[in-house]
């Protein structure tokens, strides 16, 4: 009866308005959310995958690759240590049919800076002076700082998408219904339905012309997940054909032992790390607080905390800049040992005249940096402490108090994470060593400063890719202001029928539907 | 002597009752206004959004720039203002994503009413016959036991009996789907029928495809009853407790002596009277559903007004939520009206 009814019922419709009707294509779920499809607001990665798809750069990161290549461009070269110069493609063209040129460019970089949203990457744009237009295929973007090596692996970051000038306003952020309804994009995909952080569809884009190619499957349908179990469900299930971020290690490790599904994984940048506040952290003299510091990094055995917190879905970090970027090595490891060492970390203290135990406030944050945090946090406790040189008071914060209290020197040791802006070394430098940096916690030294700028202005890539190893090796034999934890592979769950996910897995952190099949 | 002068009895009763209701209109003035001032302070209480979304990745002096320039290191009362005279003049604010709430509202809300509906349907067919079971068998061993359910079904947290349901009947037997509102091809087809309702039973008959409908009633099984089966705990003990006051009435009584069987009596004389309190507390139900669905949505990927909430809340979306929360308490507030409405015509004693 009740099919019946059902039956009657539906046969009276007749609101279809021929919109849909051909599928969902390929479905990828994921627990991210987007911000804003208007690149001068969205400086997150829950923006930055749709981004990824239907936005041009002029430079971008193909797959598996760490040097930015021509995407809208034909070739990028410095003309003057100060200058810049593109030359685009002739006949690229927006979504939309209107004409790609130089003018586009110019206008989306004076944009982002113009708006300089509180939400948005105008910030990584700091070294650009001005952007010219100067024919409809040349565009000049002048530099602050000479020979910034830095400049074209920003290019193909959230601070680099092309918009149309004709139907992005220049001094405001564009509402997400209207960035779809105008098409001012020309990625590789156009949207062509979006309810957002629910359900968008994607379509492949006809017109794109760039580095990323014609896209393998032509509708792909991402989901957004309020729950992770919910994604790990419908991906054990097979009701998504890929779940990409984030789960937790735990149903990692349970879909590990399915048969339906595959684990991808790459290199993905994220940093996990402990910060020193050098003004309030334990010791009497700057030398003892160095000590302190050193004994804690021979205390830390960091392959327990990759194995029995994360189950193997983060690595140990020996550095600040994880292992796959030019430049990364291991010095941690080299100067305080791969395993623990309590005999090491003793005589650190002995030397320099600590009293042990040494009684250190420890903060962690509960909420930003995933719910393992806790355990993670209780497994360097129980490290430290084992060694019997340490009494750890293990305390959390909920992160809206913790990032304040952390730069008004509230917490004398504490956690911190990290999620790369570009795939180069130094954005896990200069942001954490330089001046002004954004830890706050008053490390400058003006060696390690000028080992910075050397490094960014260095225009032999052997020469800079020295001077990153040799200020990494300073770092940790010298200051140690930051230690290193665990870096965080990139993750992706898929179906057995889908290709092509691992090739997406790199360190630019872009995760390109182009490349995806089933 | 009349009560009131030269109005006849029927007329001061009408008096009375117009009386009543216009003090309780009155009420809701000061009572939206403190609930939304409430919420304001609250707020105000946990952070601001800049710092939320940008702290760790911006140097402190950077994100004080921006909150200036947002607004946000205004006086607290300059800030209030705003806010109240937004309200007054329908304006909830625009999340962070620059999203007018009330149109948040309106798009999500539709999928809650949705959802609250189904769950009425299952608190129904729950609660009422267990509960006439239950009062016709007074302290039989089953009376017992469907007591003790009530209590379980109203204590247990909504979030545990919905990962139970998954993990039985969507995880172990496959027989219903794990999360959302639709397949993903529905959801997606069904997001260019017209004209679109939000309600996707609706929008699923509209669009003429009875897969689709079959589609969109399976995947409200699961968080129908985890959200049904809390009322349906409270259903059931009021129309016991209801039902056994009843049966021992006197015309409930007369009905009996009249010779008509225990059958008619209960079901045609008793129960009608024992649903009355049940109709009335689905007033406020429903406007409390819509804020404590939150949990179900969530729990079922149910993209609704609590779904979105959650969302708000884990981006520390603050305008938003206190548009939401506000939007809610205005909702509560006015229910709270129409239930004492309905009351008062109900129940004549309330009003004297």
């Amino acid at each position: 009866m009740a099919a019946l009814a059902v039956s009657a019922i539906a046969g009276c419709g007749s609101g279809r308005t021929g919109g849909g009707g051909d599928g969902a294509g390929l479905v990828i779920g994921t627990t991210d959310k987007i911000f804003s499809l208007d690149p001068a607001a969205a400086y997150d990665q829950g923006s930055y995958v749709p981004e990824t798809q239907i936005y041009q750069h002029v430079l971008n990161f193909g797959p598996g690759e760490t040097t930015p290549k021509p995407d809208a461009a034909e070739k990028c070269e410095f003309t003057t240590p100060t200058v810049y110069t593109c030359t685009l493609k002739k006949g690229l063209k927006f979504a939309n049919g209107n004409p790609l040129t130089a003018t586009s460019v110019k206008f989306s970089f004076d944009r982002m800076l113009k708006i300089n949203d509180p939400n948005g990457p105008a910030s990584l744009l700091g070294n650009l002076d001005k952007t010219d237009a100067v024919n409809e295929t040349t565009v000049a973007f002048t530099l602050k700082l000479a020979n910034d090596q830095t400049f074209p692996a920003i290019l193909p970051t959230q601070a680099g998408p092309i918009v149309d000038e004709k139907v992005f306003p220049a001094d405001k952020i564009a509402d997400d219904g209207d960035v779809v309804k105008a098409k001012g994009y020309s990625g590789p995909y156009t949207i062509a339905s979006y309810d957002k952080n629910k359900l968008v569809e994607y379509k492949a884009n006809p017109d794109y012309s760039g580095l990323l190619g014609k896209p393998k499957t032509d509708t792909v349908s991402a989901k957004y997940y309020a729950s992770a179990d919910n994604l790990k469900l419908d991906i054990q299930n097979g009701s998504i054909d890929v779940a990409y971020r984030s789960l937790t290690p735990t149903d990692l490790d349970s879909l590990g032992k399915s048969d339906k599904v595959t684990i991808h994984t790459g290199l993905g940048g994220e940093l996990r790390y402990i910060v020193f506040n050098l003004n309030t952290m334990p010791g009497g003299t700057p030398d003892q607080k160095l000590a302190v510091r050193k004994a804690v990094a021979s205390s830390i055995d960091r392959d327990a905390l990759s194995a029995n917190v994360y189950k193997g879905t983060y690595q140990p970090a020996y550095s600040s800049v994880p292992q796959g970027f030019p430049g990364a090595v291991e010095p941690f490891k080299d100067i305080y040992g791969a395993k623990p060492s309590k005999d090491k970390a003793a005589k650190f203290l002995a030397d320099a005249g600590v009293a042990t135990p040494v009684e250190i406030n420890l903060q962690y944050n509960p909420d930003h940096y995933g719910s393992t945090s806790s355990e993670e946090y209780a497994a360097v406790k129980s490290q430290l402490e084992a060694t019997g040189l340490f009494k750890i008071n293990l305390q959390s914060t909920e992160w809206v108090t913790y990032q304040k209290e952390r730069a008004r020197d509230g917490y004398p040791v504490y956690q911190m994470g990290w999620f790369p802006d570009y795939p180069d070394a130094d954005d896990y430098l200069t942001p954490f060593f330089g001046p002004n940096n954004f830890l706050q916690n008053h490390f400058e030294v003006p060696s390690i400063t000028s080992q910075l700028n050397a490094e960014v202005t260095e225009p032999n890539t052997e020469r800079r890719i020295a001077l990153i190893e040799q200020v990494q090796r300073d770092l940790a034999q010298n200051h140690l202001s930051i230690i290193p934890l665990l870096s965080g592979k990139q993750i992706a769950v898929a179906g057995k029928s889908v290709q092509g996910v691992e090739s997406t897995l790199d360190p630019s952190t872009k995760f390109r539907y182009t490349v995806l099949s089933k | 002597m009349p009560q009131f002068g030269k109005f006849g009895g029927g007329d001061s009763r009408q008096l009375a009752l117009l009386r009543y209701l216009f003090i309780r209109l009155l009420l809701i003035i000061p009572t939206a206004w403190i609930l939304v001032t409430v919420v304001f302070f609250l707020m105000r209480v946990v952070g601001d959004p800049i710092s939320a979304a940008m702290g760790g990745r911006l140097p402190p002096d950077q994100i004080e720039a921006r909150k200036e320039a947002a607004g946000l290191n205004r006086p607290i009362l300059s800030q209030y203002w705003d806010y109240i005279s937004g309200l007054l003049h329908g304006d909830f604010g625009r999340s962070q994503d620059n999203r007018a709430i009330s149109e948040v509202v309106t798009t999500y809300g539709a999928a809650t009413l949705e959802l609250v509906f189904w769950a009425l349907v299952v608190a129904f067919a729950i609660g009422v016959p267990l509960g006439r079971y239950a009062a016709t068998h007074r302290d039989s061993a089953a009376d017992v036991g469907l007591r003790l359910f009530a209590v379980l079904a109203y204590a247990a947290p909504v979030f545990f009996v919905g990962l139970l349901l998954k993990l039985v009947f969507a995880v172990k037997l496959g027989w219903l789907p794990v999360a959302g509102r639709a397949s993903t091809n529905v959801e997606l087809d069904l997001q260019h029928v017209s004209p679109k309702t939000n309600v996707m039973i609706i929008d699923a008959i509209l669009y003429g495809d009875t897969g689709y409908v079959w589609d969109v009633l399976e995947h409200a099984v699961l968080p129908a009853i985890a959200l049904g089966l809390l009322t349906a705990g409270i259903f059931l003990r009021l129309v016991r407790v209801n039902l056994i006051q009843t049966l021992r009435s006197d015309y409930v009584e007369a009905a009996r002596a009249r010779g008509l069987s225990a059958r008619v009596v209960t079901g045609r004389h008793a129960v009608r009277n024992a649903l009355i309190p049940i109709i009335t507390v689905m007033g406020m139900y429903i406007a409390m559903s819509l804020s404590g669905a939150v949990l179900t949505e969530t729990t079922f990927e149910w993209k609704g007004l609590g779904y979105q909430l959650a969302q708000y809340l884990q981006a520390r979306d603050f305008v938003a939520v206190q548009g939401i929360v506000a939007f809610v308490a205005l909702i509560v507030a006015a229910m709270s009206f129409v239930v004492d409405a309905i009351v008062a015509l109900i129940d004549p004693r309330v009003r004297f």
